[in-house]
C-alpha cells in the first residue's frame, strides 16, 4: 500500500506564490464584489425577500473586506482586471437574465454556482492557507453556506415552475465554470490546491443543492457533470 | 437505514457499469474524471429476514478506483471514502459498511483523524467495516468446503496470505483456537507485525508465499492488492482449496486448474432474494442472493438495530464478536457461499 506523501511545505512569502496569490486573491475579491452586485439587482425583482437580500449583499462586502486584508497581509497586489476578464461571462449572462427578467436564471448563477465555487474553493483553501486567511476564510465559508440556502429554499419552493429554466440555465452557465478553474488551475496548484479537489468538492456541493431543490439523483449527476468531458 | 459504500475493480469496469446504469457523463472518462467525481448513491436496497422482518437501506458509490492507489492518487483516493461517508451520514444512514478498499483506506491513511468533511461532523459510529463478519464467513467456508473436496482439516496446513491484516489475523485467530487445523502458515509483509500475531496465536509458521504454496492444503486469500496475481498452478498441492477473499480477487480472474479449487471468499448466500441492481453490477453469479460478507454485517447490525461500529480499528476482531454476528448471520438466513 503506498503512503501518503507530507503535503509540500509553502512559502507564502516567495515570489511565485505571491504571484499566484495576486490572481486567486483578485477573484475572491471579485467574486463577492459581484455577488454584493448581484444580490442587491436580485432583491429588486424579489421584494418580499428584499430585507433577507440586502442583509446578503452587506455580508459579500464583508467578505470582500476580509479578502483585501488577506492579500495586504502577504504584501501582494490584487491583480483585479485578470478578475474582472475572469467573471466577465458569468456576469454577462447574469445581466442578460436580469434584463430579460429570469429570476431562476439569475439564482441559479449567483445563489448556486457563484456561491458553490466559493464554498469549494475556500473549503480546499482552507487546510493549506496562511494563518491569517485561514481564520478569515473559515468564518466567511460558514457564511457561504447560507446563502446557498436562500436560493435553495426559493428554488425548491418554485420547483416546479423553475425546473426547466434551471436546466437550460445550467448548460448554459456551468461549462463556464470548468473553464474558469482550468484558467486557475495552474495558480491554484502552486498554492496547494489540486484541480480535481476542486472539481470535485464544486460537484458535491452543487449536486447536493440541486438535490435539494428537487432534481433526482439521476438528474443531478447528470446536470452537476455537465459540460466537464468537454472541458 | 442501513448503507453500503462500495467500489468498482477497474476503470474499465466502471466505465460499463456507467454505460449500464445510463450514465453517459460517467461513462467514457478517463482517471482524472472518476478522481473529481462525487460520491452518488445509486441503488435503493429492500431485505427480508428469515424471520420475516424487512429492512430498507442504500448503496452508496464513492468513485473510488484501485488505480488511484497504482497511480499515486492517494489524496483523490481518501477523498473519496471520507466523501462518501459523509454523503451516506447526510442522507441519515444509521449504519454503514464501508466496503472492499473503503475500510483499508480508511484504515492505512488514518482518516480518523480528519473528522470535518465540509460542513459535516463525521460520526465514526454510523460506521462499520464489515471485517468481523467477513472473517467470520471465511473461515465457514474453510470449514465447510475442506471436508467436501477430501481436506481434513485436523491434518491440514492452512496458509493465510495477507495474514497480519484486520480479516486475516481474525482467520488466523479462529482457525487456530475453533478449527482445529494442524498448521497455519503466516504470509505477510510486515515481520514485526508477523511477530506478534505469531506469539498471540500461540501456533503458526511465518514464510514467503512461493514457499508456502507448494505446501499448502488451504490457501486464505485476504491480501489487499490492487490487482490479481498469476501463480503457477503446477506447483501447487491437488487437491487444494483457495478461499479468495479479495476485492478486487487477489488470483486472476482465469485461474482454473483440475484439482484446485477456488472458492470467492467473504461471499455469502441470502435464503430470500433481494431487490436491489448493485450485485449483478459486481459480477455475482447469483446477484439477487450473493453479496459481500461486510455488506450482510451493515444490514444484521440493522436487523438487530445494533447501531454502533460493530467492527472499526486494526486487530480488535475477537472470537466472541466472530460468534455473535455469526449468530446473527444465520438468525437472519445468511449462508457462506460453497460453491465455486
Amino acid at each position: 500500500m503506498p503512503q501518503l506523501e507530507a503535503s509540500p511545505t509553502l512559502d507564502f512569502r516567495s515570489e511565485a506564490y505571491k504571484d499566484a496569490y495576486s490572481r486567486i486573491n483578485a477573484i475572491v475579491i471579485e467574486g463577492e464584489l459581484e455577488a454584493n452586485d448581484n444580490y442587491k439587482k436580485l432583491a429588486e425583482h424579489l421584494s418580499e425577500h428584499k430585507d433577507e437580500l440586502i442583509k446578503l449583499a452587506r455580508m459579500e462586502k464583508r467578505h470582500m473586506k476580509g479578502f483585501q486584508a488577506c492579500g495586504k497581509n502577504l504584501d501582494v497586489t490584487p491583480d483585479m482586471d485578470f478578475a474582472k476578464k475572469f467573471f466577465a461571462q458569468l456576469h454577462d449572462n447574469f445581466k442578460l437574465a436580469r434584463d430579460e427578467g429570469k429570476v431562476v436564471t439569475c439564482l441559479l448563477i449567483q445563489s448556486l454556482i457563484i456561491e458553490t465555487f466559493a464554498i469549494a474553493a475556500y473549503n480546499i483553501y482552507i487546510p493549506v492557507a496562511d494563518d491569517f486567511a485561514r481564520k478569515i476564510t473559515e468564518g466567511v465559508v460558514k457564511d457561504e453556506y447560507m446563502h446557498l440556502n436562500f436560493g435553495e429554499e426559493w428554488l425548491k419552493a418554485n420547483f416546479e415552475m423553475a425546473k426547466a429554466e434551471l436546466e437550460e440555465a445550467n448548460r448554459q452557465n456551468l461549462p463556464l465554470v470548468w473553464k474558469m478553474l482550468n484558467q486557475v488551475a495552474e495558480d491554484a496548484a502552486v498554492m496547494g490546491m489540486e484541480k480535481d479537489a476542486l472539481v470535485e468538492d464544486f460537484m458535491i456541493t452543487y449536486g447536493e443543492a440541486l438535490s435539494n431543490i428537487g432534481f433526482t439523483s439521476r438528474e443531478v449527476m447528470r446536470l452537476s457533470a455537465q459540460g466537464l468531458a468537454m472541458a | 437505514m442501513f448503507g453500503l459504500i462500495g467500489h468498482l475493480t477497474n476503470l474499465e469496469h466502471a466505465q460499463s457499469v456507467a454505460h449500464a446504469l445510463g450514465y453517459p457523463e460517467y461513462a467514457d472518462q478517463g482517471l482524472d474524471f472518476w478522481c473529481s467525481a462525487p460520491p452518488q448513491i445509486v441503488d435503493d436496497i429492500k431485505v427480508t429476514s428469515v424471520t420475516g422482518q424487512v429492512i430498507e437501506g442504500r448503496y452508496v458509490e464513492s468513485c473510488f478506483l484501485p488505480e488511484m492507489l497504482a497511480s499515486r492518487r492517494i489524496k483523490a483516493a481518501t477523498r473519496k471514502i471520507l466523501n462518501a461517508m459523509a454523503h451516506a451520514q447526510k442522507n441519515g444512514i444509521s449504519i454503514t459498511a464501508l466496503g472492499g478498499f473503503s475500510s483499508i483506506i480508511f484504515e492505512n491513511f488514518k482518516l480518523d483523524q480528519i473528522k470535518r468533511v465540509r460542513n459535516l461532523e463525521l460520526d465514526f459510529s454510523r460506521f462499520t467495516t464489515g471485517n468481523t463478519h467477513t472473517a467470520y464467513v471465511i473461515c465457514k467456508q474453510v470449514e465447510d468446503a475442506a471436508p467436501g473436496h477430501g481436506i481434513d482439516l485436523a491434518q491440514a496446513t492452512v496458509a493465510v496470505c495477507g495474514a497480519t491484516g484486520d480479516i486475516g489475523s481474525a482467520v488466523c485467530r479462529w482457525l487456530s483456537q475453533k478449527s482445529g487445523v494442524k498448521e497455519l502458515l503466516l504470509i505477510a509483509r510486515n515481520q514485526e507485525r508477523l511477530n506478534n500475531l505469531k506469539n498471540e496465536i500461540g501456533m503458526g509458521r511465518i514464510i514467503g508465499l512461493e514457499d508456502a504454496l507448494p505446501i499448502a492444503d488451504v490457501v486464505v486469500w485476504v491480501a489487499s492488492m490492487p490487482k490479481g496475481i498469476n501463480i503457477d498452478p503446477s506447483t501447487i498441492k491437488q487437491p487444494c482449496l483457495m478461499v479468495d477473499g479479495g476485492y478486487p480477487k487477489n488470483l486472476d480472474s482465469k485461474f482454473s486448474y483440475p484439482g484446485i479449487h477456488v472458492l470467492k471468499g467473504g461471499i455469502v448466500e441470502h435464503s430470500l432474494d433481494i431487490d436491489w441492481r448493485i450485485m449483478d453490477i459486481v459480477a455475482m453469479d447469483v446477484p439477487a442472493r450473493q453479496l459481500f460478507a461486510c455488506f450482510a454485517e451493515s444490514m444484521l447490525l440493522e436487523f438487530e438495530k445494533w447501531h454502533t461500529n460493530f467492527s472499526w480499528g486494526r486487530n480488535q476482531i475477537t472470537l466472541d464478536k466472530m460468534e455473535k454476528i455469526g449468530a446473527a448471520s444465520v438468525k437472519h438466513g445468511f449462508r457462506p457461499l460453497l460453491t465455486s
